[in-house]
């Protein structure tokens, strides 16, 4: 009750939360349009070349798309090693569960410099032995990226399963269910939004990596951030406001466009005969 | 089975001594390699690996890597055949390092600090310079180093806000710290190097007796005009911006962006050269570089060629290290060039001698005092 | 027997990859800060007996904890109308989550820099609603850096809260309304009770993610606020010391499992109430 109608004092705050979470990205919209070669805010005319440098010079569609693939792969090779792991702790409540989840974090609590310089070490080690999962390599770079989003997923699926009644699993052991029934028919559906979030939060944290990246990439795996940053001691191209912008239009037609599509799929099942 | 694994592993092992041995080029190794693991092609190769023909150079990134490219790298690959890729990483002493005790390098040149590359030189990662095929006499006289070579002139310069004080502009490293006579904040560099002969030059020391620094004195400096600095900058993007955006009335920034800042503000912001502290880039090669200590030497040398740092100085306003060079700008534009006779004489030469040897003490102590 | 083994087909993938991947080459890495440049702890003594590591870590420390307390506050308010809001708030706050959650950090930063600056936009309508006459300083000094990393922690906290919050069973909440406990009763003493494994969660990543940053404090700080990852970052490239950049980190790993392991026991999966 309490809650499906949050307070009024709520919706203030949080109307204020929201300017805040916005403001400075509005502000970024003016910079894409600058008709300079640095990131300021256009005075008098507005120019469309930095959209354009996104589309004609390769480098940056090459980098968006190296990025997306390995947001995609890192996020789903650590979303489902930490539910699984997160899984194994919490069913069978291992003896020095302590120490195996703080294992599972170390990559999360060391400074990602350290980081950096450890997986250099071990990437160039792997470039020994092969071309693929090496150093400079996108398979290289996937497997760094998932060791450092691993924790973060572990932390976000055993939130959810915190939540979850035990008596539920027990229920389903006590019935006979094997241990795959009872993980994908009992315990994951019941977890889905956790597993999902953890997927999500852990490609935004591959997308936007760059302390690790830029320290195991030269000349051939030249991800968007490590794009961005290049500039970043010399001149931050503006075309880097123009992909915000691009972005930014993305999420908001997707997130209109679901609850448009979910409410339409509401109003469809009330009515009578579909 | 077994039989099919060892075959497999076996196969392996010759490819990978051939491609080793360079019968194979770098590319064929990895498609070959994939295909006996039954996975397809998506990698480019092991960087472990030299790939006969190229050479990777090392820069700071931004605008820098495409003048590299066009004014060195792609000239070098038309005369010899190998391609010159850049990588924009940084390399600051710890990344070479990391390169060099990896076992594995996969840079071949970088443009580091003269005196990042002796230190290192000293502890066996970085080639000594082969003068026979780099010329020393192309370039100007003690910019030769044991281990790396000079490629440009950079200064750390005093730039101004014109607005403000277009009618009596600033003419020393004095003025910068009179905030009397010329109000506003200031902007100095966050990394140390030329603001400790900046802070000696503003307490009265001249510029002949600077070395060896007097770092307490220039500390005592530092803590009384602190406040006035509004930013310490970390990169020159962010130099430019509290120009640009009137933060700073003046600021102590590379030259090589003096010029840019003057374009980009149709002349709002000027700048001086006296009391410039001149300092020089420079190219050196990694201890066991993936392309070959030859090849990088090779390098360097077709980087003396006048044209060709005619080009840099024309793209990034970097000072040539080759005096000839000087000619070779057009007379309106000689007053950008941090070498140029005239420009010269007013700065002081920072001493990679004294860098080499206390850069990193020094720098601690800077930033405690710049951070509390 | 094979009972007892079983856990290990659900712990083994990612024990086995993390060891291999990271726990080995970074022991190797921690291993420098006792034998660089020669065997012994005075790595440790160095770090320890430094003013600006110990300036830094104070710093680092205040800094963090503000930061995590004032984001996982804002993202509860968030998460709370994202889960259970009306479908159009739903929506709207979606937004506020999710756009700034793909932007980039780097953007952010000139995001902020743009409108609180001296020159900036706020500063600007300020004094032209004749409500300042000298600029107010609010980027290039710590509450730079604090607003930026509170702004960049917000959507992250988000996630586990929400999971949690729609985890809440919708029944205890009206058997609390039906014996007569106030709206603001059942919200604090019942509500928020049950997302606490959310809120320590959103603590903890918050908390452990503001320790290693680095870029927004460089570029909303005026250089002024070195933090910790910072200094390691100086100690390893910049002017390379590599036994004391990793004693740095060791005693900085140990000082935040110190305070996060009190954390961890309360949302350990098993760890029942």
């Amino acid at each position: 009750m309490i809650s499906s109608r949050p307070r009024r004092l709520t919706v203030i705050l949080t109307v204020l939360i929201a300017i805040f979470m916005l403001m400075p990205l509005l502000a970024v919209v003016p910079v894409s349009f600058t008709p300079k070669r640095f990131l300021s805010v256009p005075t008098g005319e507005l120019s469309l070349r930095h959209y354009r440098t996104l589309i004609e010079d390769r480098e940056w569609i090459e980098g968006i798309w190296l990025s997306l693939r390995i947001g995609v792969l890192s996020a789903a090779f650590s979303t489902a090693l930490a539910t699984f792991f997160s899984l194994g702790i919490w069913m069978f409540r291992p003896r020095f569960a302590g120490v195996l989840m703080g294992l599972a974090l170390l990559p999360m609590v060391a400074p990602p410099v350290v980081s950096a310089l450890t997986l250099y070490f071990f990437l160039i080690t792997l470039s020994n032995f092969n071309g693929i999962v090496a150093y400079d390599t996108m398979f290289g770079v996937a497997l760094a990226h998932s060791v450092m989003i691993v924790p973060f997923a572990v932390v976000l699926v055993s939130v959810s399963l915190a939540q979850v009644d035990r008596r539920m699993d027990l229920a389903a052991r006590a019935m006979g269910a094997g241990l795959g029934t009872r993980i994908f028919k009992v315990i994951l559906p019941n977890i889905k939004f956790g597993v999902i979030a953890a997927f999500l939060l852990t490609f935004v944290l591959s997308w936007e990596e760059i302390a690790v990246t830029i320290f195991i990439t030269s000349v051939d795996a030249v991800t968007l951030p490590r794009l961005m940053w290049q500039g970043l001691r010399d001149n931050i191209d503006p075309a880097i406001a123009a992909i915000s912008v691009v972005l930014i239009l993305i999420v908001i037609v997707v997130v209109v466009g679901k609850t448009v599509v979910q409410k339409l799929m509401k109003k469809r099942r009330a009515a009578p005969h579909g | 089975m077994n039989h099919t694994k060892h075959f497999v592993e076996d196969q392996l092992e010759i490819l990978t001594e051939n491609a080793r041995k360079g019968k194979i080029s770098r590319r064929t190794f990895a498609q070959l390699g994939a295909a006996l693991l039954g996975t397809t092609v998506l990698a480019r190769g092991t960087p472990a690996l030299a790939d006969d023909g190229q050479l990777v150079f090392v820069s700071w990134g931004g605008d820098a890597v495409d003048a590299y490219d066009e004014a060195y790298g792609q000239p070098f690959e038309a005369e010899n055949g190998i391609r010159v890729r850049q990588d924009g990483s940084g390399p600051t002493e710890g990344a070479i390092k990391a390169q060099f005790e990896s076992g594995n390098p996969t840079w071949d040149i970088v443009d580091a600090d003269a005196f990042s590359a002796e230190a290192l030189g000293k502890q066996g990662m970085i080639e000594p310079i082969d003068y026979d095929v780099v010329d020393k006499s192309k370039m100007r006289d003690g910019f030769g180093w044991e281990y790396s070579a000079s490629s440009y002139f950079f200064s750390y310069i005093i730039a101004y806000d014109a607005t403000k004080f277009g009618d009596n502009p600033p003419t020393s490293m004095a003025d910068f710290f009179d905030v009397e006579t010329f109000p506003g904040k200031r902007a100095m560099y966050k990394w140390g190097a030329g603001m400790w002969e900046a802070l000696l030059m503003g307490d009265g020391v001249a510029q002949e007796d600077l070395y060896p620094l007097d770092i307490e004195r220039a500390h005592n400096k530092l803590k009384d005009f602190k406040m006035h600095v509004i930013s310490f900058w970390g990169n020159g993007a962010e130099s430019q911006t509290l120009m640009l955006d009137g933060e700073a009335s003046m600021a102590l920034i590379w030259s090589t962006r003096a010029r840019l800042l003057e374009q980009d503000t149709d002349g709002e912001v000027n700048f001086i050269w006296q009391d410039g502290i001149l300092s020089p880039g420079a190219m050196a090669v990694l201890k066991g570089n993936p392309g070959g200590a030859e090849a990088a030497m090779k390098f360097i040398a077709s980087a003396q060629e006048p044209e060709r740092q005619r080009v840099m100085f024309d793209m990034l306003y970097q000072g040539p290290a080759n005096p000839e060079t000087d000619d070779l700008i057009p007379e309106d534009e000689r007053r950008y060039n941090p070498v140029a006779a005239g420009n010269f004489e007013k700065q002081v030469p920072l001493d990679v001698a004294w860098y080499e040897e206390n850069y990193g003490a020094a720098l601690d102590a800077y930033l405690g005092i710049v951070s509390s | 027997m094979a009972r007892r083994f079983r856990p290990m087909i659900l712990l083994a993938p990612l024990l086995a990859f993390l060891s291999l991947a990271y726990v080995l080459p970074f022991a190797g890495v921690v291993g420098w800060s006792v034998t660089l440049p020669e065997p012994g702890l005075q790595n440790y003594k160095a770090a320890l007996a430094d003013p600006l590591v110990l300036s830094v870590f104070w710093r680092t420390l205040r800094i963090c904890v503000i930061v995590t307390l004032i984001s996982v506050a804002m993202a509860y308010f968030l998460a709370l109308l994202w889960v259970r809001g009306s479908p159009l708030v739903r929506m709207l706050t979606e937004l506020c989550i999710l756009i700034p959650f793909w932007i980039s950090v780097l953007t952010r930063a000139f995001g902020w820099l743009a409108l609180l600056s001296n020159r900036g936009i706020l500063n600007k309508w300020l004094e032209a609603a004749g409500l300042l006459d000298d600029p107010l300083r609010l980027v290039r000094n710590e509450f730079g850096v604090t607003v930026g990393m509170i702004h960049f922690m917000v959507p992250f906290a988000v996630f586990p809260l929400a999971s949690a919050m729609r985890m809440v069973d919708e029944r205890v909440l009206m058997a609390a309304r039906g014996m007569g406990a106030g709206r603001a009763r059942v919200f604090l003493q019942v509500f928020v009770p049950m997302t606490a494994a959310g809120i320590l969660g959103a603590i903890l990543l918050v908390f452990v993610f503001a320790i290693g940053f680095f870029i927004t404090p460089a570029i909303l700080g005026g250089g002024r606020s070195v933090m910790v990852a910072e200094l390691i970052y100086l100690r390893i490239f910049q002017s390379p010391d590599w036994g004391l950049a990793a004693a740095i980190s060791v005693i900085l790993m140990l000082a935040v499992s110190a305070l996060l392991s009190l954390l961890l026991k309360q949302i350990r999966p098993g760890a029942e109430k």
